[in-house]
Formats: C-alpha cells, structure tokens, sequence
C-alpha cells in the first residue's frame, strides 16, 4: 500500500474531518481513543496481517510509527 | 411535551409504511426535519401527502438491501445533501415465516440482509463522528418481541431480531463516548400492513387485552426515545406488548 493511500485509510478510520499527515502527533488527534486503537489493532490484522497490541500502541506516538509498524507493506 | 426544530435531521427508513410511516409523519408534525427512505416512490409520496410540513419532509428512495456495504457511504452522502444528523430511527424489516422443514439459506440471507446486516451497516454511517451533531443524538431499532418470546415458524425472524438486540448493546457502548444513544423497541403484533399478511386481525383484537397495537403506540415510543426527554436512556430494549407477551 502506497503511504498516501493509509494517509487516506487512516483518516478514515479515526473519522476525521482534517487530512493526516506522517509527521502529525496521535496524542494530538482527539479521535485517538481506546476505540480508535481497537479498530487501528483490526486494520493492520485484515489489511497487513499484522498482530499488534495494545502495548505496542503505547509506544507509538507519531502517524510515522505507525507507518513503520506496517513495514513493508506499506511503501512510499 | 416533546417537540423538535427542523435543524434538527432524523433518518427513517421503511418509511412509506407501518412503524417506519407512524415515526417518520410524528418526528415531522412535532417539528423535526425527515430524511424518509424507503423502496417505493408512490408509496413514499402518498405519506408524505399526510404529513404536517411537507417542506422538512424529504424522499429518499432507495433498496437497503441492495449494497450493504455501500450504506455508510449512503448515509455519508445523505449528510453532505441534508447536514448532520440527529437520530436514526431504523423500522424496515421483513418477515418470513419458515418452520425449518422449508428453511433456505437464500431466503434467510434476504431476511437477515434488511433486519440485521442493513441496520448494522447505517449505524456504521451514522455513528462516524463526521456524520451526526455527536451529544445529543441517537439511535432506535425496531426490533420485535418475537426476539424474546419465540414461536413457530420464526427461527431465521426471531434470529435476526434478538441478533440486533445484542448489537445495539455493543454499538450503545462504543457511541457512549460521543454522546449517542442507542436504543431498541421491540413491539409485539401492531397493525399495519405486514402484520396483515401474517397474522389475522380478530385474533390479535381478542389476544390482547387492551386491544391491538397500533401504529402509534409503537411510534411514540421511537419518538419519545430519539428526543431529549430520553437523554439518560441508553442501550436497552424496550417492549411495547401491553404487557402480553
């Protein structure tokens, strides 16, 4: 998936009215919520068939990491 | 008294008759604006030739069962024609009765399609923080009794509508956080033209012993619970059967 279009994705499953960008900070978005991480958790299961938890997501803290955390299934 | 301004924007679907008609005419003559949806036009056109303000009466025809998964984006553009809305009140159904020795997947699917998978996939639209006005807004699903007292015949019905039941609880709690509420009816036998396929009127006059359900004893219900009055009812069931069932 190219970058641009899990910009697009993610906007999408956080519901948000504004775009996202790599460098935007999560704990920015109010949209971030527990529920959001669930769905977040989903996504990358069905679309990359990436496991990740909720620890993992703690750890994250910028749109980017998230973006690392697909690795090569998502390129630029 | 519960009354509503016209900004404020419900979606009813099977609205060109039955409960769906009884909500979508009461949501209007009380004030509030209506995106009616249904299949039929003629059908749609002659409840909207009964309703009270036929300016915030608005038509939407439209097959639910026709693409599932595109509702959401339905509702999505449903919202950039009319704006944001405040409550969904979700009265299409089918029923079809199948006692197992002719139960069929095909017809099961249908029935599940428009009284459980369509619900779900509005709520989906609907519940996106992008489409609703958030604190204040709200959700109700006719479900049926037929979800709690079963009988004969109603396995795929009753399946469907309890399934709901259990989803609206889920969806009651993952909209909390924006302020929706999530709530369901589940009427017994009403009066309206689906139940006059099914069941026989004088036996449901003589069941009941404040008489048959009508229409809007249903949708006062609905209505009452997608209005303010309501603001502290969330995720429950609430069955309207005079206390029969």
């Amino acid at each position: 998936m190219k970058k641009a279009d899990f910009l697009v994705a993610l906007e999408d499953v956080l519901q948000r009215d504004e775009a996202c960008n790599a460098e935007d900070m999560l704990e920015d978005y109010e949209e971030w919520d527990s529920l959001s991480k669930m769905a977040i958790m989903s996504y990358f299961d069905k679309n990359f068939g990436i496991k990740i938890t909720l620890n993992q997501l703690k750890e994250i803290h910028q749109v980017n990491d998230l973006i690392q955390m697909a690795g090569s299934k998502i390129d630029d | 008294m519960i009354s509503f301004n016209k900004e404020q924007i419900f979606i009813v679907t099977g609205a060109s008759s039955g409960l769906g008609e009884g909500v979508a005419l009461l949501l209007n003559e009380l004030g509030a604006t209506v995106v009616a949806v249904a299949r039929n036009l003629e059908r749609l056109n002659a409840m909207r030739a009964k309703c009270k303000f036929p300016e915030n009466m608005h038509i939407e025809i439209k097959d639910l069962a026709e693409d599932i998964e595109a509702l959401p984006q339905y509702v999505k553009d449903l919202k950039n024609k009319y704006g944001k809305f405040t409550g969904l009140a979700y009265c299409a159904g089918i029923v079809d009765i199948q006692p197992l020795q002719i139960l069929d997947y095909g017809s099961m699917q249908k029935l599940f399609n428009i009284d459980y998978y369509a619900p779900l996939f509005l709520s989906k639209g609907f519940g996106d923080r992008r489409n609703n006005v958030g604190r204040g807004a709200s959700i109700v699903f006719i479900s049926s009794i037929a979800a709690i007292s079963t009988d004969r015949g109603m396995a795929t019905y009753a399946g469907a509508k309890a399934a709901l039941i259990s989803s609206a609880k889920v969806m009651a709690r993952e909209l909390a956080s924006q302020g929706i509420r999530v709530n369901c009816v589940s009427p017994s036998d009403i009066i309206t033209p689906m139940i006059k396929e099914t069941e026989d009127n004088r036996t449901i006059e003589t069941f009941y012993p404040l008489g048959a359900g009508q229409v809007s004893d249903v949708a006062n219900m609905v209505v009452f619970l997608l209005s303010d009055k309501a603001h502290w009812l969330s995720r429950q069931n609430y069955i309207v059967d005079c206390g029969c069932i």
